[in-house]
This record gives structure tokens, sequence and C-alpha cells, in this order.
């Protein structure tokens, strides 16, 4: 049974210097909405240096595409250069790796509105805010969007309503 | 003597007007985000253990 360990997988790229931001679901989750997914997906600086790391990374975890798992495709330098996306499982579970997000949002264009998490054992990772998140799903306008923007908007809500109180230390 | 009475605090709703679980988020955000993805992976991997076990149904 495959295990799916999304902190693992950023664990992983962080330790290796990766420059990425964390999207999607489990930016989503990290910033406090009780939602559910079932991958992890990943913006990436696309420079020479950091795609290097990346394809490093990707053969430690055996990443592959999805999409015709039997030919065992693996990504290139030139996959993670474009503007497309990299669909991928990996032995810590599903990995999209999206060299662009909504309309052709780059890792540079993203890096304002993103905030330093701390994972645990000095791993620390950039995670997509909540407004971006509900702006970028509200301009794709999908159906699985559109059944998570309740839950972000509200978890947006609670948030800021949290940041209001009187520090507790 | 005192008669004003004590300010009644309204309990915080359980519910959005747009039926979102608010108690599932409130309790989100009281973790780390540390501990946030620790529970979707609990989650995860506890649904697909399930699936698992449940293959040949």
């Amino acid at each position: 049974m495959p295990t799916h360990s999304p902190s693992a997988l950023l664990r992983i790229f962080a330790e290796a210097g990766v420059e990425f931001i964390v999207v999607g679901g489990v930016a989503a989750v990290l910033n406090g909405a009780a939602i559910n997914t079932f991958d992890t997906d990943l913006v990436h600086a696309r420079t020479p240096e950091n795609i290097s790391r990346i394809l490093g990374v990707l053969e430690e975890i055996d990443a592959i595409y999805r999409m015709q798992p039997e030919r065992r495709l693996r990504p290139k330098e030139s996959h993670l250069e474009s503007r497309g996306h990299q669909n991928l499982m990996t032995s810590m579970g599903h990995l999209d790796l999206l060299c662009t997000i909504g309309r052709g949002l780059a890792y540079e264009d993203l890096l304002p509105h993103t905030t330093s998490m701390e994972l645990g054992s000095g791993t620390r990772v950039l995670v997509l805010d909540l407004e971006t998140l509900i702006a970028l799903k509200q301009e794709l306008n999908g159906d699985k969007d559109r059944l998570a923007l309740p839950i972000l908007r509200q978890a947006l809500k609670l948030k800021q309503a949290k940041d209001l109180l009187p520090s507790e230390g | 003597m005192n008669m004003t009475e004590p300010e009644f605090e309204a309990p915080a709703p359980d519910y959005s007007e747009d039926g979102v679980d608010l108690t599932l988020l409130r309790w989100m955000l009281s973790l780390t985000p540390q501990q946030r993805l620790q529970a979707l992976e609990e989650h995860l991997n506890g649904i697909l253990e399930i699936r698992a076990l449940n293959a040949h149904a």
C-alpha cells in the first residue's frame, strides 16, 4: 500500500535546498482549513540550479509520471523548465510539480503571497496564503474549486478573528 | 444591590450559514502547521488502509 506523506515530501525538498512554494490542498491544510487532499502541489523556481536539485530529489523518491505508470516515465529538465504541470507518483505519495498556476503565475510572482511555516526539526517551508488560494480557486472556478471555497473562506474569517485577539503570551 | 444582569455572550455557532463545520476549523486553527499536516496524513493513511482492506469487496 503506498504511503502518503506530504510532510516527508516537503522535508526532503527543503533539506535539498530546493526553492518551492506549497500550494493547493496541502497549503490549505497548513493554513488551518479542514479539507482532504491526496496530492502535494508545489510551485518551483525554474532556475537551472534549482531544477538540478529537484531532479536529484525526484531520483531519490523514485518519481514517475502518474499517467501510464507501467512505462515508468521520469520528468526531465525540459519538463521542469516548461509552464506545465508534472503529475507524479513517488515513494512518499502523489506529487504535482507545477511550473505555473492560475493565469501563468510563477514562483517569483507567488513569493510575496507566502508565509514561512515551521514543520519541525528546523524545517521551514513557504506556503501560499489563504487569500491567494481563495483568489486562485475563484479564478479557476472548477467543481472541485467551488466545493473547497466555502471552507477556505470560513477558515480565513476565523483566522483573521483569531489574529485580532490579544496575545496570550 | 446591583440589579444589572450579567451580559450574556452567545455561544459561537457550530456551522456557518453556508454549512461549513466551524468546530473542525476552530480545532484545526488551534494546531500548529506541523500538527495540521500530521492530522491530514493520519486521516489519509487511515482511509487508504480501509480501502486496501476492502479492495476485493
